[in-house]
């Protein structure tokens, strides 16, 4: 997102997007986009009300950390509708949710290769083992510490 | 952005990926004594990139730039779904909260690695802009600021950057599967692993592991996305206050060892 964008033109992308989604939902997953509606209706809101308190609000903290800050704060325990928020977002497979962006994410791939053949292959070599030592270390101390704290 | 929105055809070649991708659904391969998952947007990204010109042309130059200007916003919908996941495991997550903190600083062990690798195949100055962190967008940034971006470092970390996106996404997929066939760590443990500041490779590691676990699939994917969130608050600070001097002191204590001389120095 680099360009400013209008909340009507955010608003339209989502709707687009949350109209895949219920489709792949529906053929990928079983839930019936009727019964999927409500739920996604709620995430559209939910990032809709992200966007505008970006745009208007907090402008230099991006959408997303309100985003899903307010997603965290209507389905925390605490929160009075939280049930209900919980069992309509649930008809929406988070899966089924990442198979558009990836979609659009490869189309816009396609730009990037050339600068990515010229990176050459030794950049390709450390990356790999960038992406591998970073997750194992992590995944090392996360077990060694929910060991020691007796959670796992 | 305008143009994106308008472009029917974007739109309709994308809700093709999706429907075919998710008829295909997800394919698991039994490996060792644990189970290979391949997901529905691992193969819709996939066809995205052979549709474009190198390969099938169904999409344009302008298409490929219209699309990449909606990915920011259609992530929003997802983060949204996890700001719902984390939401009813709140507490959890806090009980959690020295595991979910102490793991980030795994994230440092890839200049330990990386640095001396990148070295010996003969890069120099590109090996700390490369190997100092993972190298996602707050990493970018960060050395963009100090170096330049058209600086050796920045070649480095720009390098790493599109690898990640390129092949992030596959290959954090497959080797969370790959650990979780193996039994080596606890799924919670690669689940907060699976947090490493960037969404889509969290969610094709978070992915894979919920459905080689489904009866834990709730709390690995309240964990990732804890983790992602910390990673992506803390990673910038992260690197700045510790990997990046600590990559520049490894550095030219390998330069040394290497090429018997001091390196130059850190903009020349």
């Amino acid at each position: 997102m680099t360009k400013k964008q209008t909340l009507l033109e955010s608003f339209v992308v989502l709707l687009i997007v949350s109209v895949m989604v219920l489709l792949g939902n529906h053929v990928g997953f079983n839930n019936n986009a009727v019964e999927a509606l409500p739920g996604m209706g709620i995430l559209l809101l939910l990032c809709v009300a992200g966007v505008a308190t970006n745009m208007y609000v907090f402008k230099k903290i991006p959408s997303v950390l309100f985003v899903i800050t307010y997603g965290v704060i209507v389905t925390v325990p605490a929160f009075p509708f939280c049930d209900v928020i919980n069992a309509y977002v649930a008809k929406v497979n988070f899966l089924a949710l990442t198979t558009p962006i990836l979609a659009y994410a490869g189309i816009a791939i396609g730009k990037d290769l050339d600068a990515f053949k010229k990176s050459g292959w030794r950049i390709v070599i450390v990356s790999i083992f960038v992406m591998v030592s970073t997750y194992i270390a992590s995944a090392a101390i996360a077990q060694g510490v929910l060991k020691f704290m007796g959670d796992i | 952005m305008n143009d994106a929105v308008k472009n029917v055809k974007l739109h309709l070649v994308v809700l093709v990926l999706v429907v075919v991708s998710e008829l295909i659904g997800i394919i698991t391969f039994k490996v060792g004594p644990g189970k290979l998952v391949l997901l529905p947007m691992l193969y819709a990204m996939f066809m995205g990139i052979f549709l474009g010109p190198k390969f099938l042309k169904v999409v344009k130059e302008k298409e490929m730039f219209q699309a990449s200007t909606l990915v920011g916003l259609t992530l929003l919908l997802l983060m949204a779904r996890y700001g719902t996941l984390v939401g009813p495991k709140f507490y959890e997550i806090l009980k959690a909260g020295p595991a979910l903190i102490l793991q980030e600083f795994g994230n440092i062990a890839t200049l330990f690695v990386g640095i001396p690798i990148a070295m010996y195949l003969g890069l120099k100055r590109e090996s700390v802009g490369a190997a100092h962190s993972i190298a996602r967008e707050p990493n970018v940034a960060l050395i963009g600021d100090i170096y330049g971006l058209d600086s050796a470092e920045g070649r480095g970390v720009m390098g790493v950057y599109i690898c990640g996106t390129v092949f992030g996404t596959i290959f954090f997929g497959l080797m969370a599967s790959f650990l979780a066939a193996f039994e080596i760590f606890h799924p919670y443990a690669l689940a907060m692993a699976s947090g490493v500041g960037s969404a889509s490779m969290m969610t094709a590691a978070v992915g894979s592991l919920s459905a080689a676990y489904p009866s834990m699939a709730e709390g690995i994917q309240a964990f990732g996305v804890a983790s992602n969130t910390l990673s992506g608050i803390d990673g910038v600070y992260m690197s700045l206050i510790i990997a990046l001097p600590m990559s520049n002191k490894l550095y030219s204590y390998l330069y040394k060892l290497k090429y018997k001389t001091s390196p130059e120095a850190y903009n020349d």
